[in-house]
């Protein structure tokens, strides 16, 4: 079930436009991944849902309402953790939380209860008194969630929620955003980080120039643009083995496109449709390879992007 | 919106170069100004004694009789020194000297009166007033006899009935002149406020939050100008005590005129906001560079920093010149209109740049 759906959205500014005929859909529950280059729409499109911008063409509906006919409803379901820090640095932890929540109509004992539970969630509630520039990086990234999250939204959009962070808050911040969705929240998520897209997502969509380019799980993702999988089969080869035979058998075999030796690694270019590990790895046996270990290989979202979106400078 | 003002209010009192710019560096002014530049700016002159030669030729006998009157009443305040001289050359020479301070002509029928000025400034001035008075007196007396010999007769203590002398009550100084210039100046300040409060928002990314809340963009306006008030009249109050408390400045004598001219300030900082709020809307230019420049100019023409550099035909254009002109109107004669005056343009000013910026941060759009 679709709790976000774009349909054939365009946003023009002037004779730029920013996105064209884009159409995607964010499911229930589900943490999804919106990916593109520097300028590629994603911002206009996470501003379009979220309210702050009007659009020229098409249809977006969150939890059903459309959002010209309900603004103001969908604003209250709405949670956003912008980019930069939106945080006033006069006002400590609970002071910016509280005043954030605050525009959402709270009284004041669940202003501050709502406050208190999200500095909890991010690992500050030990810092409530603390103002932001008293804060390391990660603690104001962390602060920066927890005021987009306290009036519990239902659909939570985060715009690079971990630039600039170290380790350890990264880990938590993905960690709390795991939380959320299991929580029942949707989370729309954009990165430049690819790993931590892999990490999290569920769903991802690439888009360009304002269009969409790809959609779907990152293994759907990578088939759309290959079907080769690289194995990696770590042996020990006898000094009587035959290479040149062993070689020559196991490229007749369907759906094997390549092998190669080097420091007893073989590495193996295989079909990703005709799977065929079973049946090499008998062949491996009956020449009297041991197997030490066997390591599998998708290209990796990065690669993915890249070759989806090119490699020139933008 | 509540919420909104007290987050205004909080983030301001907690800016420590806040504290410092409006609070306590114009209450600093006020004591600098008011005592380093006393003996440049003097508020009072003292006259002194006035000695002046006067010569008669050729005058009716009505102006003989009313110039003798106007002459002993002059020398009856005792700073007024006549001597009748018929050697008018000499009496000439003598001023030029410095030796008197001016010589006086009365002649012909219709009488004309010739002024020979000395060297001193303030006694010229003293001088041409009073005969430009006489003038003016007798020219009226003439008109009455003409018309109403009657009314004369009938009313012989006109003089007494007809001007009243009023004590200012207070001696005046240099510091009473500055508190009320500098209360003016932060007043119009207070436009630089209200441009920033936008841009504030902006710079920080909170703009973001504020406008995807469920709150409407009409509502968000106002909290943000109202909640600029607060500080502004916080600003206006320490200003106003801390310079009669420590420095011992004046302002009106009586309660009622100072809660006038507490309100009048409160109005025109207001105003100011608005304003700020609608050029921050609208002018993409840092109002560092598109404000201050042409706010320092207004006040240095309108003589807020010195009361001598005031230009004629310029100065009194000026809203900060008139601001200051009722303000003094009020604390120095007790005198509103001039104060009412301001508040009721103040508040239409206030009116059109609430609706334009409303309209305006309504449909802004962030990209």
């Amino acid at each position: 079930m679709s709790y976000v759906a774009v349909e054939n959205l365009v946003k023009k500014y002037g004779d730029i436009t920013a996105v064209d005929h884009l159409s995607f859909t964010v499911s229930k529950g589900e943490i999804f991944g919106l990916l593109g280059p520097n300028g590629a729409g994603k911002s206009t499109t996470l501003n379009i849902i979220t309210t702050l911008t009007d659009f020229d063409k098409g249809k977006v509906t969150v939890d059903g309402l459309d959002i010209r006919e309900h603004k103001a409803e969908i604003k209250r379901l709405i949670g956003m953790v912008p980019q930069d820090i939106a945080i006033y640095d006069h006002l400590n932890a609970l002071e910016n939380v509280k005043f954030f929540a605050s525009l959402y109509g709270y009284g004041k004992s669940d202003l501050t209860r709502n406050a208190m539970e999200a500095l909890e969630f991010v690992g500050l509630s030990d810092k409530i008194k603390v103002k932001p520039k008293q804060m390391s990086g990660g603690m104001r990234r962390r602060l920066n969630i927890a005021c987009g999250i306290a009036h519990k939204p239902k659909l939570i959009v985060l715009d690079e929620p971990t630039v600039g962070v170290d380790a350890q808050s990264r880990e938590h911040i993905l960690n709390s955003i795991r939380l959320l969705r299991d929580r029942g929240a949707t989370v729309i998520y954009t990165s430049h980080y690819m790993q931590e897209v892999e990490q999290i997502c569920d769903s991802i969509a690439i888009i360009d120039k304002g269009q969409l380019i790809a959609c779907g799980t990152e293994t759907e993702l990578v088939s759309m643009v290959t079907d080769v999988q690289t194995v990696f089969i770590k042996t020990k080869i006898p000094i009587n083995f035959e290479k040149e035979t062993f070689e020559k058998k196991i490229k007749l075999m369907p759906g094997v496109k390549g092998i190669s030796e080097e420091d007893s690694v073989i590495k193996l270019d295989i079909s990703v449709e005709q799977n065929n590990i079973g049946h090499i790895i008998q062949e491996f046996i009956n020449f009297g390879l041991p197997i030490i270990s066997i390591k599998s290989e998708l290209p990796s979202l990065d690669t993915l992007f890249l070759t989806l979106t090119g490699r020139e400078l933008r | 919106m509540i919420q909104i003002i007290i987050k205004e209010t909080k983030e301001f009192l907690r800016d420590k170069s806040n504290i410092f710019f409006f609070f306590i560096f114009p209450v600093m002014l006020v004591f600098l100004l008011g005592n380093l530049l006393a003996n440049l700016d003097k508020a009072e002159e003292v006259i002194g004694e006035v000695r002046i030669h006067y010569g008669i030729e050729g005058i009716s006998d009505i102006d003989f009789v009313t110039v003798k009157e106007f002459i002993k009443g002059l020398e009856d305040r005792k700073n007024f020194f006549f001597n009748e001289t018929d050697d008018i050359a000499s009496s000439i020479d003598l001023a030029t000297d410095g030796g008197i301070d001016a010589v006086v002509l009365f002649k012909n029928d219709p009488m004309e009166i010739q002024i020979y000025e000395g060297t001193n400034r303030i006694k010229n001035r003293t001088v041409n007033s009073i005969m430009n008075g006489f003038t003016q007196l007798n020219k009226a007396v003439d008109i009455i006899i003409k018309n109403n010999k009657q009314a004369l007769i009938d009313q012989p203590n006109y003089e007494s009935d007809y001007i009243m002398h009023k004590d200012l009550g207070i001696k005046r100084t240099m510091l009473d002149y500055y508190a009320i210039t500098m209360m003016t100046m932060m007043c119009f300040m207070s436009i630089m406020i209200g441009a920033i409060c936008f841009m504030g928002e902006r710079q920080e990314k909170t703009i973001i939050r504020l406008r995807i809340a469920p709150i409407s963009r009409v509502k968000l306006f106002f909290g943000k100008i109202l909640g600029l008030l607060p500080q502004t009249l916080l600003q206006i109050l320490i200003l106003m005590v801390f310079s009669s408390l420590l420095f011992g400045a004046h302002y009106a004598l009586y309660l009622f005129d100072n809660i006038h001219l507490f309100f009048m300030f409160t109005v025109i900082s207001f105003t100011m906001i608005s304003l700020g709020a609608v050029y921050g809307l609208y002018i993409d230019v840092n109002p560092m560079a598109g404000i201050l420049p042409v706010l320092w100019l207004m006040m240095f023409f309108s003589g807020t920093y010195s009361k001598e550099i005031v230009i004629e035909g310029l100065s009194k254009y000026l809203p900060i010149y008139q601001v200051q002109e009722a303000a003094f109107d009020l604390t120095i004669f007790g005198r509103h209109q001039k104060a009412n005056t301001v508040i009721i343009v103040c508040l239409i000013i206030s009116l059109a740049a609430l609706v334009f910026g409303a309209m305006g941060f309504l449909r802004k759009e962030e990209k």
